[in-house]
């Protein structure tokens, strides 16, 4: 894929780009189905979008505590003190395990769907 | 927007970085870009994400690859492991990776595992690529201001043609190293999730920096550091060698440009070059120490042959080679785990050359090129206790 901007063309900046080899990766499909391998992705970029409105709350309400009065600029800003980041770091680990946390079930301990005994127990 | 005030926004965050590295990633005080693009200040060296949200966002994809890399990784590899003994096999034993994914390619616990990292990954990028093209005249004006000034400087050359195999996209970030204007700002960031923050400032190149070893004779006026990408080390090197004049050299013009930029705004004097490391332009005998990080790994065989051979003619006789990548300081794996990994991150992360990397012997690869050769050199990577060095025969 050329770029249409690289050195040397005669209109807009300079990038220094030139061609490069695509990878395939966005064909994979590693669940069996690419609607699954898409929901997968789709569930992950919730949880990242989730997050952001929760981690701009969360600010919002340390904010208010210190100032009473904020702005949208101020949120945008603020710079969380190194307690403040941890317990946002905590926060956010809870957040991802509560949601991802099966996915990580026990490796070893996978009982199958044509699995025959119905008394099977832990 | 209102512009946070830098050494303000760095006092207050000097506590996260710790003492012991706060002078070597501040600033220095008469840095300043011509046209300095942050509108969300900077904490120490990096500058902030634009945006809440984005930043917001890649928190949360940092977080998630921790979480990725370790209950979910464990869990794959508990179950790779059962699969494998269940079938009478030794996990252990140097299997074939064909026969690995034969067994356990289709099972849903180790498929998915892989699913979550890549979908993580390609997230990761796309947010980056998203941010730095919806805002492209901005950050290309920033890197244009840029290009001419110091400390340091900065020598693109649009002409170079780069290797096939530097072209890929590596890691599969959008435009790899050489297609992207802003492959420099997008690998930044993007490694910085890599590192789950554990390199914001630096910190890791700092220490590579400090385990390189210097020459008998203690000289060290030139250092070379091939492939250097955002010249993180490259930073690093000249802080440890503050008298020495460093050179960081990549095939990638948009990396050079960020490299630089980023240079002069930290205010560290250092020397990028658009240059290939198989045919540097450099003179015979003329670098005390070269060195690279995690470099060769993305190199194709022949490509590193050539490289060796190009660092040994620009070494002085007595100078040091000290390359540090994954197996540098000790082999590849061997246990099922770990081998399936590697193949996973050589097909589906975009790293075409990891697995040639692997199976050349770098050590004889060294002595081919004519350094004699010391494979219990210091270590400089976590979790190593040696590091292969090389030096030239005086
Ligand atoms: C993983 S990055 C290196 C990171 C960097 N050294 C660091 O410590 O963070 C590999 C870099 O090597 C560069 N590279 C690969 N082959 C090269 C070659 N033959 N000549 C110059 N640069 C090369 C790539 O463009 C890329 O920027």
């Amino acid at each position: 894929m050329a770029d249409a901007k690289s050195a040397g063309a005669n209109s807009g900046p300079k990038t220094y780009t030139t061609d490069f080899i695509k990878a395939d990766t966005d064909r994979a499909v590693f669940l069996g189905n690419a609607l699954l391998d898409d929901m997968m992705t789709a569930l992950i970029a919730l949880g990242s979008e989730t997050w952001a409105v929760r981690r701009r709350a969360k600010i919002t309400e340390m904010l208010f505590e210190k100032n009473g009065k904020i702005s949208r600029e101020m949120v945008e800003q603020y710079m969380p003190t190194p307690e403040e980041e941890r317990q946002l770091t905590t926060e956010r680990d809870d957040f991802i395990r509560n949601i991802y946390g099966h996915f990580a079930r026990n490796g070893e301990d996978v009982v199958a769907l044509n699995s025959l005994d119905p008394k099977s127990k832990k | 927007m209102t512009m946070f005030n830098r050494r303000t926004l760095f006092a207050s965050t000097v506590a996260a970085v710790g003492a012991a590295t706060e002078a070597l990633t501040a600033r220095s005080a008469q840095a300043a870009l011509p046209k300095d693009v942050e509108p969300r200040g900077s904490t120490g060296r990096l500058e902030r994400l634009p945006r809440l949200d984005l930043e917001s966002v890649h928190d949360f994809i940092t977080g998630f690859r921790k979480f990725a890399n370790g209950d979910m990784s464990r869990s794959a590899n508990a179950r790779m492991t059962a699969i494998i003994k269940a079938e009478g096999l030794d996990p252990d034993a140097d299997l074939p990776i064909q026969k690995i994914l034969e067994l356990t390619g289709k099972d849903p616990v180790i498929a998915n595992s892989a699913r979550t990292w890549l979908s993580a990954q390609q997230i990761n990028w796309r947010t980056l690529h998203n941010e730095f093209h919806a805002n492209s005249d901005l950050y290309m004006a920033e890197m244009e201001a840029a290009d001419k000034a110091g400390p340091g400087t900065l020598e693109l050359n649009p002409d170079l043609k780069p290797p096939a195999y530097t072209t890929h996209e590596i890691h599969i970030q959008p435009g790899g190293y050489v297609g992207d204007p802003f492959a420099g700002h997008i690998y930044l960031y993007g490694t910085n999730n890599f590192y789950t923050g554990r390199n914001n400032q630096d910190e890791l190149h700092i220490e590579y920096a400090s385990a390189v070893p210097v020459p008998k004779t203690g000289k060290v006026t030139r250092v070379l550091e091939q492939g250097t990408s955002c010249g993180q080390l490259a930073v690093a090197l000249k802080q440890r060698f503050p008298n020495a004049e460093v050179w960081g050299i990549d095939v990638g013009g948009p990396m050079v440009r960020f490299a630089h930029m980023r240079a002069a705004d930290i205010g560290v004097e250092v020397h990028f070059a658009q240059r290939l490391a198989e045919d540097s332009k450099f003179p015979d005998n003329h670098f005390d120490i070269v060195t690279n990080n995690i470099m060769f790994h993305e190199v194709s065989q022949d490509g590193a042959r050539a490289i060796l051979k190009e660092s040994m003619r620009v070494l002085r006789p007595g100078g040091v080679y000290f390359p540090m990548d994954f197996y540098t300081g000790g082999p590849p794996p061997k246990a099922a785990y770990g081998k399936f990994r590697s193949w996973w991150d050589s097909r589906w992360n975009g790293e075409p050359w990891r697995l040639d990397y692997a199976a050349l012997d770098f050590a004889g690869a060294m002595r081919d090129a004519g350094f004699d050769v010391n494979e219990n050199g210091p270590p400089a990577r976590p979790g190593t206790k040696r590091n292969i060095l090389g030096t030239k025969p005086a």
